[in-house]
């Protein structure tokens, strides 16, 4: 197809949902008084976070701000930690049974035909679990468990290792198959072909992949805040509940530096694994 | 066979003990990864919260009895399902629905066009004295000064943009603009602008560059090379990209509605805790417009590929 095609269906795409939306320049701006006066508090108080709490109603005894921010920063680590050790193996046991490379060489239709069966399964199975949002799963896990730790963890892994496994999978099969058809020829079983020939050779894209996806947890972890798990995004919601912007500043910006700091390491890790990578994310 | 003596061997030995990682920065990575997960599952304390087991499976027994749509508990027919779900379609799941489509599509499009007159000047080959190694380019100083920091400057632009959650970001916009639409597709415009800067600038360094470096060195400018050089060589590559974080889209869009307003996300979060049956049929609602989404995007990409 013309690019010219495609770039001005584009426009016309966004030209039509626009119209479907509404979208109108005007909307751009604080529609009142009152909201243009809070945007102004609001930016202002971006220069000047809070050091100490602006709420009067706060014990003495509490923990300064900074360190009340940091402990929302290590409780947002901890769930994104915690999912991500969850779905990795969770996502290497879908991956292996969604990707084809391990399969035995000479196969029997009717072998094949069972492979397959489970291949599909798995796949079906890994769009399932990341076509719902990690906060709806957690609304979910909320609603029929009750708020607990273990709620908030479950909800990030189960579509973390949708989307992993997905991944995995595209990257075990994109693998170079040499390896694994030696093994075969002399005789390897399939799982230990997987293992020995194929999964090595993926490694580091998989290693990279999941850090990836690491930084991506980390985000959610914050906004699982926003359903009543404590993490940063509670102590945001809550301050900003009470018009506390300079609060919601020091918190803000405490969220952004452990994640650049992430996307930074991440990026490093990167680098050391596999130089001549295209991209971060193979975008699959 | 050569290789097949002994000493032929143990030379490839010590040639692979030689080859054997020996990062130092990946071994502390991933000690601090063990650590932190060793921590994560240790420091909790109960997993499973305050409430005691009998309560919790109460709460979930209401939960679940609660999933079954209405009429259907009370006939114990499933069939009075369909009429049930064509009326919470009809009712409000079809507008939350389109809204939830627009809105994605709104901002992905919006992003797309924004990130693009930046990709020249967040460029790491491009952002320099001498962009893609030909010497000459812009004489004025302040133009040089302008191409030595551009590079960073933007690149560190695109860092924070892409750092800052859509749903918090969604949520702040709201509480400046008023609950209106503005705020959803400029929040998924602004994580995405950073995401697709980052995805596409890539896309660019690994590019052939040939024909661009020709270009300069007959005097074309940055943004002119970039124009007619670099974005139609790209573009297909780009348009992958691009139809994978529409994906994406879609999904953040569907959710950003618990704040309240527009999307499917505000039919779940309205009927959560009173209509189980309900909120469930929205959630799989949604999760079948992610689902096509998904395909969609995976053929679109295939054929491009």
């Amino acid at each position: 197809m013309k690019r010219r095609w495609i770039l001005s269906g584009v426009a016309l795409t966004f030209l039509a949902c626009a119209w479907l939306l509404g979208l109108k320049p005007a909307g751009l701006f604080p529609p009142d008084a009152e909201h243009w006066s809070r945007m102004g508090e609001f930016f202002k108080a971006a220069l000047h976070p809070a050091f100490e709490y602006q709420d009067d109603g706060v014990p003495e005894d509490a923990d300064p701000i900074w360190i009340k921010g940091l402990k929302g920063l290590f409780l947002t680590l901890k769930f994104a930690f915690a999912a991500m050790s969850l779905a990795i193996p969770a996502a290497l046991i879908l991956g292996f049974l969604g990707s084809s490379a391990w399969w035995p060489e000479p196969c029997g239709p009717l072998l094949k035909s069972g492979l397959r069966v489970v291949f599909y399964a798995s796949r079906f199975f890994m769009s399932l679990c990341r076509s719902i949002h990690e906060l709806i799963w957690a609304l979910l896990l909320l609603s029929a468990i009750g708020v607990s730790p273990l709620a908030g963890i479950v909800a990030l892994a189960i579509p973390f290792s949708g989307t992993l496994g997905k991944v995995f999978s595209e990257l075990i099969d994109e693998e170079s198959l040499h390896a694994a058809k030696a093994l075969k020829s002399i005789g390897h079983h399939p799982f230990q072909t997987f293992v020995v020939g194929i999964l090595p050779g993926a490694l580091p894209n998989l290693i990279t992949y999941s850090f990836y996806r690491f930084e991506c947890a980390l985000r959610s972890s914050a906004v699982l805040g926003f359903v009543g798990i404590e993490t940063i995004g509670l102590y945001i919601e809550l301050s900003h509940e009470e018009f506390f912007y300079r609060e919601v500043w020091t918190y803000f910006y405490l969220l952004l530096a452990l994640i650049i700091a992430v996307d930074l390491w991440s990026a490093k890790i990167r680098k050391h694994l596999n130089p001549g990578a295209e991209s971060w994310l193979t975008a699959h | 066979m050569a290789d097949g003596t002994l000493a032929a061997r143990e030379k490839r030995v010590a040639e692979l003990q030689r080859l054997k990682s020996k990062d130092w920065f990946l071994r502390i990575s991933g000690i601090i990864v063990v650590v932190m997960i060793a921590w994560s599952w240790l420091s909790s304390g109960p997993l499973t919260g305050k409430l005691s087991p009998e309560r919790r499976w109460n709460n979930f027994k209401n939960f679940a009895e609660g999933l079954v749509p209405d009429p259907v508990s009370d006939s114990g027919n499933w069939l009075d399902a369909i009429p049930w779900g064509f009326e919470l379609l009809a009712e409000d799941g079809l507008v939350a629905l389109l809204t939830t489509m627009g809105i994605a599509t709104a901002a992905i499009i919006l992003s797309a066009t924004m990130v693009l007159p930046f990709l020249a000047m967040a460029n790491r080959r491009l952002a320099r004295k001498d962009p893609l190694g030909i010497p000459g380019g812009t004489t004025s100083r302040a133009g040089q000064w302008f191409w030595r920091i551009s590079g960073p400057v933007f690149r560190f632009g695109f860092v924070i943009c892409r750092a800052v959650p859509e749903y918090l970001l969604a949520f702040l916009l709201i509480s400046l603009l008023g609950p209106q639409v503005w705020p959803l597709v400029l929040a998924l415009a602004i994580h995405n602008f950073g995401i697709l800067g980052r995805l596409w600038g890539e896309v660019v360094e690994n590019a052939d560059s040939g024909a661009a470096e020709q270009r300069l060195a007959s005097g074309a400018s940055r943004f002119n090379v970039f124009g007619t050089t670099i974005f139609p060589a790209v573009f297909n590559r780009f348009l992958i990209y691009f139809f994978y974080r529409w994906e994406t889209c879609v999904k953040d869009a569907t959710v950003l509605g618990m704040l309240g307003l527009l999307t499917l996300g505000k039919l779940i979060a309205l009927s959560k805790g009173f209509f189980w049956d309900e909120m469930f049929f929205y959630i799989m609602l949604g999760a079948t417009v992610i689902l096509v989404g998904d395909l969609l995007s995976t053929l679109i990409r295939t054929r491009l590929r």
